[in-house]
């Protein structure tokens, strides 16, 4: 028998041996990204969706309705919305049409399949805080997972590195577009770099033999700590702005009174992203008395927390979490695999729903990825079978508008609204139902995944998936 | 063989109210000593029974007696004044069997102090390791997934090449006296690189152990007198192995690539031993062999990832593909604890990849009993067979059911769990501070 659960524990924290520090880049971290669009919204191309159950997640299901798909863009969502000349229309009647899902919470391409060695660049745990290191660094643009994830309605997911560490580093946002040749195709564009912290058994454990922290009340020490030099580095650098505003204000006078610019450090650069808002934290937190602590600690210093992560006792204070504007990133049945999961309950996303706090359903999973709609199925009916009132549109929220808002790229994508990025995805039928897959999937008005037809493959699979080898150079489409 | 089964639910629910429910402001008292158990028959009546075997009973009765199933009829009705548990309008099935868990053996996997799966030695044969003496009845993921259809286990330890005894349980929560129906159902082993970090030399030990085996009732009074060269494994293990060679236990085999599932069946068919593969990534490149040599494979139908290369030939379909090569399907979450649950969810993506709907109940119920040799008690509702009974409010495998009610062993059992009463701890949060 083996341990199906080791390889969820080691996506989140697989160890690389003999893995170095690698030198500091010469290029600056940098939230700006490259433009990665597929190409060719030329002559801005529409299709309509016609005649299926939209559920856009505002709020609003429209049981015969349509959407607009004009350029990279929704075009208008409604019913009985005339085609433009030109446009393709796809009947869509009996399917069920909602924004892609999107992940908070993945290691795609850090951990990817198959789990070699080689491939294992989510945890550069050779110090608790590696505020400098980014997950997109790290990413692997071959990872066949990214196809089966894709596959399942997903079109925009966080890659996160791993949680050994306080402060993991960077996180990168990222769109499942396919032919992927390095990190810069897949960017959303715009979107904010997050920042991986994490509290809790990993980081005691990977350090408690060695240089520390070894237990939780190392961890919130080194949280501090590292906040605190944030604090100063920032003070240096706001100080130098200054200084040099002045001198250009007065003329710029002689160069040697030009102030000396302090000494740049890209871990603290990246937390002080954090106290300016621009970098969201995002905060693998099991425990509600360790998230309590983790609201104080960011009030201390000054910033937010974006959203905890596995969240596993978020339910127990749903209220502070609502009045912290914290969301929480919750499986829908995860638990016991160690001791700060242990007090699970299925009903976690409808408790915090119920109290006004924004629940997300995340995978942290390959596996989990390839059906968050069921995932969000499984806590929707569990909130309602204890009585609490969770509507389909709410629950469809929790896998796209509040996964948006905690990227912060809600004003791009996760609903279905005119003017948003056309990531949609249309279901052979209710998407809370176990029978149910996706049948198109689009990014940025571009079909990418389409059920039996539009399977892309990353190299990986190639000549190592059934029938490569055997159909000689026919290319052929299989993946599953 | 199953032992006398006693009657322990009204004993069991004492036992959970004690234990979990000591936080629940309103739990009333249990009555001690608690009565006897009703020796009367309970009628489940109106409801549409799945087998298990594929049939479809609708408005089925059928009688419970003293832990057994007495009658399944078509129709009918209880004799007045009969207790009975009315399922108009509900799915009735067999109880859900996991197929190769840790159920009872892990609380919390990453804590040792937790854990009794694991015989820790140098030696990788572990055949006499039987998990069942350690098997924790008071787990809390035995109401868990007791509560949500799991009736019965087997119980596999892990570790090694030979990794121990399978136990065969009922998710009777705190019998720990009563609960295992059958130790040593199967010996549970991994190919692959299990032994010295290599595929061959794995094979290699294992036909070894297996060889010397089914030598050693001959050699055994040399051996006790000291007058037996070193053996491939220890005497106790030698012996543990004799069930299995006799045939009165099955060999449940890890493995996932075409080419060890062929040694596989090859080692079975030298042995003449009842061989189930476990996992079986690859297994549809083999399965014209698997169906001839009638071997059954636990597939997990959701672990679709070419997670090593042992498992680039995984699919979705699996089940589907075998089903139609005619090889007996069951399907599992292999080594799982803590969300067995799911083995409605996992059933419903088999469907959803083409497994026809009653093929993918008989692959969690009937399919599991028979694979493990325990058919003759387990896997369907029929007459004689342990009552072991789901009462579903709808489509068992779709993601908005639940069952109302689970009998085991015909008791209906307490439908609470430690994450039930979490839940209700937590539901009003105004008597805690801001």
């Amino acid at each position: 028998m083996r341990n199906a659960w080791q390889y969820t524990l080691l996506a989140g924290l697989c160890l690389t041996v003999g893995c170095k520090k690698t030198a500091p880049a010469t290029t600056a971290p940098t939230t700006k990204s490259s433009t990665t669009k597929p190409a060719s919204t030329q002559g801005e191309a529409s299709t309509l969706l016609k005649g299926g159950r939209v559920m856009t997640a505002t709020g609003v299901i429209i049981e015969r309705g349509d959407v607009l798909i004009t350029g990279d863009r929704i075009a208008a969502v409604g019913v009985g919305i005339a085609a433009p000349a030109g446009a393709k229309v796809i009947d869509v009647a009996g399917k069920t049409v909602t924004p892609g899902i999107i992940d908070t919470h993945s290691h795609m391409g850090v951990y990817p399949s198959p789990g070699l060695k080689a491939h294992a660049d989510g945890n550069e745990a050779t110090e608790p805080n590696t505020a400098y290191v980014r997950s997109a660094d790290g990413f692997w643009p071959q990872d066949p997972q990214i196809d089966y994830a894709r596959a399942g309605g997903v079109t925009t997911c966080q890659i996160l590195p791993g949680s050994a560490n306080l402060i993991g580093g960077r996180s990168v946002t990222i769109k499942l577009y396919p032919n992927l040749r390095s990190v810069a195709d897949a960017r959303f564009e715009g979107a904010p770099d997050g920042l991986k912290m994490a509290c809790g058994e990993n980081p005691k454990r990977v350090y408690g033999e060695k240089s520390g922290p070894q237990t939780r009340m190392g961890n919130v020490a080194g949280y501090r700590k590292a906040f605190q030099s944030a604090v100063e580095y920032r003070r240096k650098q706001q100080k130098y702005k200054q200084g040099l505003e002045e001198w250009e204000k007065n003329g710029k006078g002689k160069v040697k009174d030009r102030p000396d610019p302090p000494d740049r450090d890209l871990g603290l650069e990246t937390l002080a992203g954090v106290l300016d808002g621009k970098i969201l934290v995002h905060n693998h937190c099991y425990r509600a008395d360790e998230m309590s602590l983790m609201l104080e600690v960011a009030a201390e210093f000054g910033f937010k927390i974006r959203s905890f992560h596995h969240a596993v006792e978020a339910y127990k204070i749903a209220d502070r979490l609502a009045r912290a504007e914290t969301a929480s990133s919750v499986w829908a049945d995860w638990w016991g695999f160690k001791a700060e999961a242990y007090d699970a309950v299925r009903e976690n996303a409808a408790l915090l729903t119920a109290a006004g706090a924004r629940a997300i359903i995340h995978s942290d999973s390959p596996v989990g990825i390839q059906r968050l709609n069921q995932e969000a199925g499984k806590a929707m009916y569990a909130g309602r079978r204890a009585g609490i009132e969770i509507s389909e549109d709410q629950a469809l929220r929790w896998i796209t508008q509040n996964p948006a808002w905690a990227l912060g790229i809600d004003s791009q994508t996760g609903t279905l609204e005119p003017g948003k990025l056309a990531d949609v995805v249309v279901w052979s039928g209710n998407p809370f139902s176990i029978y149910t897959h996706a049948e198109q999937v689009w990014i940025d008005g571009e079909v990418v995944f389409e059920h039996g037809v539009t399977q892309p493959r990353t190299d990986f699979s190639v000549g190592l998936a059934d029938g490569d080898i055997e159909a000689g150079s026919r290319a052929r489409g299989g993946q599953q | 063989m199953t032992r006398t089964y006693k009657l322990y639910a009204h004993l069991l629910a004492g036992c959970l109210a004690a234990t979990m429910a000591a936080e629940v402001v309103a739990a009333p008292p249990v009555p001690r000593p608690q009565t006897p158990p009703a020796v009367g028959s309970v009628y489940i009546v109106g409801g549409e029974l799945h087998v298990g075997d594929g049939t479809v009973v609708k408005n089925a009765t059928i009688e419970v007696r003293n832990g057994r199933i007495r009658s399944v009829a078509a129709g009918g009705a209880a004799p007045a004044n009969a207790q009975t548990i009315n399922a108009t309008g509900k799915w009735i099935t067999p109880g859900l069997i996991a197929a190769d868990t840790g159920l009872g053996l892990t609380e919390i996997e990453l804590e040792p102090s937790t854990r009794d799966d694991s015989l820790h030695t140098e030696d990788p044969i572990h055949a006499a390791y039987d998990a069942a003496s350690a098997i924790n009845s008071r787990s809390s993921a035995i109401q868990v997934h007791a509560i949500d259809g799991i009736t019965t286990a087997a119980v596999a330890p892990s570790g090694g090449l030979i990794s121990g005894q399978v136990a065969w349980i009922d998710l009777v929560y705190g019998d720990d006296a009563g609960m295992v129906a059958k130790a040593g159902v199967a010996v549970d082993a991994a190919l692959g690189q299990a032994y010295g970090g290599s595929r061959a030399a794995t094979l290699d030990k294992l036909t070894d152990v297996l060889d010397e085996a089914r030598k050693f009732p001959q050699r055994k009074q040399a051996h006790d007198r000291g007058q037996s060269r070193k053996l491939a494994a220890d005497f106790r293990d030698l012996e543990a192995l004799g069930p299995l060679l006799r045939g009165q236990a099955v060999l449940t085999l890890a493995c996932d690539r075409a080419s060890d599932i062929r040694a596989a069946i090859a080692l079975a068919k030298r042995f003449g031993i009842k061989l189930v593969v476990v996992g079986g990534a690859e297994a549809w490149r083999v399965a014209p062999e698997l169906a001839q040599a009638k071997i059954p494979v636990v597939v997990q139908p959701t672990n679709n990832l070419p997670r090593s290369f042992d498992r680039i030939g995984a699919r979705s379909d699996l089940a589907t593909v075998l089903q139609k090569a005619g090889v007996e399907v069951v399907i599992g979450r292999p080594g799982d604890v803590h969300n067995i649950h799911n083995l409605t969810q996992e059933a419903g993506v088999a469907v959803a990849h083409g497994l026809t709907w009653e093929q993918a109940l008989s692959a969690v119920t009937r399919n599991v009993a028979q694979a493990y040799g325990m058919d003759k008690d387990y896997g369907t509702v029929a007459t004689g067979k342990v009552a072991n009974i789901v009462i579903w409010d709808g489509d068992p495998f779709e993601l908005s059911s639940a069952p109302t009610q689970v009998l085991i062993r015909g008791q209906a059992i307490p439908m609470v769990s430690r994450q039930t009463l979490l839940r209700d701890r937590y539901r009003d949060l105004s008597r805690f501070r801001p």
